[in-house]
């Protein structure tokens, strides 16, 4: 029963991603366009490490291919993110429009629903650079991509569930944009530079509300010594994420007072 | 009697003065960008006490300098950082269709306005960025009053620049409907040529690059005046290199409103 209820998830999952594609690939000069823009965005971090490492040698014990797969597992499981789940950043303002109303007519569940229903085109562009960035890197095999999908699939999952989680503090605070900004902030700023340069006091922050530990550096210690035998504990930490962001979507949708807004979605 | 000069220019100033009470009305307003360089400027002076472990210099710089040159970089982009998408906005909407239409030049109302907002956001983050800098780095590397003026001269120079030119990329809109990728390019090579890291940190082929371009003028100059002042001479060397791409940068504007201006199309209702 369960395992045909995810499936049936699984399979409404890809429809919705086929349908956000074929809208989004309807202008196909903006598509590309933002999508090779982002990559180029980013790879323009990736001169300011060749410089500065080239000039010290290493950061914290980091070298430069370092920084650069932090970069490519934080950058795929971002975009992923995106990709799949586009109003991942959007479901406070949605609640506040009271769009949400046109969710809950819907026979899926509301949260799958909202996160899935588009997808942000830039975040094609991070998606890509993650893998054009592990190909550069010296040393990469098949089995190495396959660890670094799996890894960067646990890392959507927690940016998902943390961006979701920090966006449904809305239906307990009113407006809560500023909160869910500042914790977005925190969470890639602190997922994008080598763990060893923040103090030891603080990083117990990294393996609790803010998971950079868990998106960036785990993975990385995983993916350098090919730790196949760690990957089902970090999946195991994303589902938990997953699981603890749903239940307090549920709990803050009780607090979900409809504003009697008339629409429809096609 | 008021001269033709000053009647014009009022009420540019007035735009300005307009702008900068409406973004100080609300306090909250500034919390995003407060925490932002607030992190922002964490994260890199844990960056760069990394990169100084063992060193005493790099590049000429050491790590008290280091830290506050990158507290003054990055306020320019951050008091400006915003303009590019309400410009933007406004081309995309048609809302430039009602600005046009009135009795005053386009480009310095709009320059105008973006002053008035940035001088509230640099006012706030530049009392932010000193408290930053006395926790993390000490006292500021300060040494005269002439440094001071120079340093508040190279930031304004460095806001209008960062405004001139995310003016000009907004304007873009006219002809491609999806202009973010071409700003995110820009604000990404800004951060790199100057922000994040002194000039002279760049191998000497990129340095030669980065002075053809506008980019040591945005953020570049105020930081190296503040951090690393190296007398009068260099000053006025820098702050003439500031200028001269304030005009051009302004001279661009007015050439792209130009020919953009005939591409507008209005409908009316």
């Amino acid at each position: 029963m369960r395992t045909s209820r995810l499936r049936a998830y699984a399979r409404f999952l890809g429809a919705s991603l086929a349908v956000n594609v074929q809208a989004v690939i309807e202008y196909r000069v903006n598509f590309l366009v933002q999508v090779f823009g982002m990559m180029l965005n980013n790879a323009a971090f990736a001169l300011f490490w060749g410089v500065l490492i080239g000039k010290v040698g290493n950061l914290g014990g980091y070298g430069f291919s370092d920084v650069m797969l932090i970069w490519a597992l934080v950058s795929t499981s971002f975009g992923l993110a995106h990709v799949v789940f586009g109003n991942v950043r959007s479901i406070g303002a949605i609640v506040q429009k009271g769009e949400l109303d046109l969710y809950l007519l819907q026979p899926k569940d509301v949260l799958v629903n909202v996160l899935a229903s588009r997808t942000v085109v830039s975040a094609w562009g991070d998606f890509l650079y993650g893998y054009i960035v592990l190909a550069l890197i010296p040393g990469m095999d098949l089995s190495r991509l396959a660890l670094f999908s799996l890894l960067s699939v646990s890392g959507a999952a927690i940016f998902a569930a943390t961006f979701a989680a920090a966006e449904s503090l809305c239906f307990f605070l009113g407006d809560a944009s500023g909160i869910s900004d500042a914790i977005t902030e925190f969470l890639l700023s602190f997922s994008l530079y080598p763990e060893t340069i923040f103090d030891k006091g603080m990083r117990w922050v990294f393996y609790t509300i803010i998971p950079s530990g868990f998106i960036a550096f785990l993975p990385l210690s995983i993916l350098k010594s090919a730790a196949w035998l760690l990957v089902p504990a970090a999946l195991g930490v994303a589902a938990l994420y997953a699981a603890a962001s749903y239940g307090f979507f549920r709990l803050g949708l009780r607090r979900y007072e409809s504003g009697g807004q008339m629409g429809t979605r096609l | 009697m008021k001269g033709r000069a000053y009647l014009k220019a009022r009420k540019y100033l007035v735009a300005a003065s307009s702008a900068f009470r409406e973004r100080t009305a609300y306090g909250g307003s500034f919390f995003g960008s407060v925490l932002a360089y607030g992190l922002f400027v964490f994260v890199f002076s844990r960056v760069w006490a990394a990169a100084f472990a063992g060193r005493a210099d790099i590049s000429g710089y050491g790590l008290r300098q280091i830290i506050w040159y990158f507290a003054v970089a990055e306020i320019p982009s951050f008091a400006f950082g915003g303009s590019f998408w309400s410009l933007s906005q406004d081309m995309k909407s048609g809302q430039v269709a009602y600005l046009v239409s009135r009795p005053y030049d386009f480009v310095a109302y709009s320059y105008a306005q973006g002053s008035g907002r940035a001088l509230a956001n640099s006012a706030v983050l530049f009392a932010e960025g000193l408290a930053f800098g006395f926790l993390t780095a000490g006292a500021p590397p300060l040494e005269s009053l002439p440094q001071a003026l120079c340093v508040l001269a190279g930031l304004a120079m460095a806001g209008s620049v960062q405004f001139l030119l995310q003016l000009a990329i907004a304007m873009t809109a006219f002809w491609v409907e999806e202009n973010a990728a071409f700003f995110w390019i820009f604000q990404k090579l800004a951060l790199v040529v100057g922000t994040l890291m002194p000039i002279e940190f760049l191998p000497a082929a990129a340095q030669r690059a980065a002075w053809l371009s506008p980019f040591p003028a945005m953020s570049y100059v105020p930081a190296r005046l503040f951090a690393s002042w190296g007398g009068g001479r260099e000053a006025a060397r820098l702050l003439g290199f500031q200028l001269a791409w304030v005009l051009l940068s302004a001279l661009a504007c007015r050439a792209i409103y130009a020919v953009a201006r005939a591409r507008l199309t209005v409908n009316g209702g």
